[in-house]
């Protein structure tokens, strides 16, 4: 208990205000009778890969949709770069440079894989309507500016020799790849990812890793939902251990793992 | 020959209007079923500003493209905030709002009767007054419908309705104005339909209530069902079977007054053909 006592009660100390990129403070949501996030607060330090543990309606989810927009907190803020998020659609979130992945992949599934990566990227004018038909040629110039963009981000992936099969047709670890290119065609500079590693095979995990720490290297910034510990170990600079809607404890990834008041909370022991 | 070149042109002007259901349904998911009275707002309104001679046919088709896309923009503000089968039921009410307007407001619209002799387009000095005449322009209006249709579908644009249709929790989280763009297409449809609308009730120098009742929402419903979804051969071919059905059952030796009821038999018969064995239609993409 006695590591333990140094990280729970959540965050505290230097580090927090150090080299915060965001900043999530004393939010709090409730759903009808359910409390799905209680006084919670953390950060997240640029270029470094952050790992959201906890147990099964720890809140993690939640908080991911409270920060890009999707879900309005009860009380408390979030900051990015200094600037607060509250009340902000979540289509200016991903402008700012936030944007983020689905538990569920949530891929459109009937376009093909390039189709998917441009959809995702940034536009200014893809909302209007009239605008392909009144300036057809400019149209059709920006829709091969983006295919070439996007196909660019799927060789970053490892991709690029699927972009014209329908989505339906990749395999699982494709598929969160595809994920991932999605992301980086936004042009966010914080990636959230929902659980990026489930359900991979060893191969497709470690690519996927792989390529998480290469965009990590690249200057990219994640906050990663992840329930392996192994997989933590491998890819978090940071954990922050949320549970109930509160976070528990956040700092370095061996000390939280190794942590047996946590592992009690977690695993029932068994970490 | 007129009795073909008459055929062809309903076709035409039904494909464009097949065009902007299409666009709606088929591509972007949103499922009006409103798009009768809409097209009925195009062709009341070229009647209406040619009859009173307050405009020339074109400055009157570009009025009824504008009010076609504003009402169709009107409804689907409130309305598409809320989810798909509660949109069906906003568009539905939408649809007997209007038709009770076209068949109550006689001093406007003329009533249930309609407004019978509806002047002929004049285009250039020459008046469009037989099939003759008519059928460059209903296949000119085809055509750039075509063309706009095909090119909006490799845009950006029509690459983001169609992620819309597939996921539009996903698209909002792109970054992208999920709202802005269903208004969008809700416009652009607009523009389809009124075109549609006003080459109609000039073509047949006449509109009333029934053409633009609910079962003509259904008649383009079938239609965009029977041809497919999203592409341009599915507009064409679905107004093309489905127009061709009146000119069959009248040459048939059935009595006049069986021919109506059988029709509605025959497109009800259709819509449950294809659901249940080709969802896609004849020429279009998985719904």
């Amino acid at each position: 208990m006695s590591t333990a006592a140094s990280i729970l009660d959540g965050p505290t100390g230097a580090s927090v205000a150090a080299a915060a990129y965001l900043d999530i403070v004393g939010v709090s949501k409730s759903f009808g009778g359910l409390q799905a996030l209680n006084d919670c607060t953390f950060n997240v330090t640029h270029r470094q890969i952050t790992c959201l543990v906890g147990p099964n309606g720890a809140g993690k989810t939640t908080i991911f949709n409270v920060i890009t927009g999707f879900i309005r907190p009860d009380a408390g803020t979030v900051g990015f770069q200094g600037q607060p998020l509250n009340g902000m659609p979540s289509r200016h979130i991903v402008d700012l440079g936030i944007c983020r992945s689905f538990q569920n992949l949530r891929l459109f599934s009937e376009l093909s894989v390039l189709d998917n990566v441009t959809v995702y990227l940034p536009s200014r004018t893809d909302e209007n309507p009239f605008r392909p038909v009144l300036r057809p040629f400019r149209a059709n110039s920006e829709r091969r500016e983006r295919r070439a963009a996007a196909l660019a981000i799927l060789e970053e992936v490892g991709i690029a020799d699927r972009a014209e099969d329908y989505v339906r047709n990749l395999s699982y670890g494709e598929q969160k790849l595809l994920c991932i290119a999605r992301l980086l065609a936004s042009g966010a500079e914080l990636l959230l990812l929902d659980e990026p590693a489930s359900g991979l095979s060893a191969q497709a995990l470690d690519t996927m890793i792989a390529l998480l720490l290469q965009l990590k290297e690249k200057g990219k910034t994640f906050l990663v939902v992840e329930h392996n510990t192994g997989i933590v170990r491998r890819l978090a600079d940071r954990v922050v251990f949320l549970h109930q809607g509160h976070v528990l404890a956040q700092g370095d990834p061996e000390a939280i793992i190794a942590d047996p008041a946590l592992g009690e909370i977690y695993f029932g022991g068994a970490i | 020959m007129n009795y073909l070149l008459s055929y062809l042109i309903i076709a035409e002007i039904y494909a464009l209007a097949a065009m902007s259901t299409n666009l709606l349904i088929g591509v972007t998911g949103i499922f009006s079923i409103a798009q009768g009275a809409i097209f009925g707002i195009g062709a009341y309104i070229v009647a209406l500003s040619t009859l009173s001679d307050t405009l020339p046919f074109p400055l009157a088709m570009l009025l009824a493209m504008l009010l076609c896309s504003l009402v169709n923009v009107a409804m689907a503000l409130p309305s598409l905030r809320i989810s798909g089968d509660y949109f069906v039921v906003t568009s539905l009410g939408m649809q007997f709002v209007l038709t009770a307007a076209f068949t109550n407001l006689p001093g406007i619209t003329g009533g249930a009767s309609g407004l019978a002799g509806v002047p002929p387009p004049v285009l250039f000095g020459v008046e469009l007054d037989d099939s003759q005449s008519f059928i460059p322009l209903a296949t000119l209006a085809l055509f750039a419908g075509m063309a706009c249709y095909w090119v909006v579908m490799r845009s950006p644009f029509g690459l983001l309705i169609n992620a819309i249709r597939e996921d539009e929790l996903a698209v909002s989280a792109a970054g992208k104005n999920v709202l802005m763009t269903k208004v969008g297409v809700a416009a652009l449809s607009g523009v389809y339909v009124g075109v549609a609308g006003g080459l109609y009730s000039t073509f047949l120098s006449f509109i009333d209530p029934s053409s633009c009742d609910i079962s003509a929402s259904f008649l383009l419903l079938t239609m965009f069902v029977v041809g497919g979804a999203r592409t341009l051969a599915g507009c064409l071919i679905g107004p093309a079977l489905l127009m061709a059905l009146p000119q069959a059952l009248a040459v048939m030796p059935i009595p006049s007054s069986a021919a109506g009821p059988l029709r509605q038999i025959i497109y009800g018969a259709l819509l449950i053909t294809f659901m249940l064995f080709r969802p896609q239609g004849i020429a279009g993409q998985k719904l």
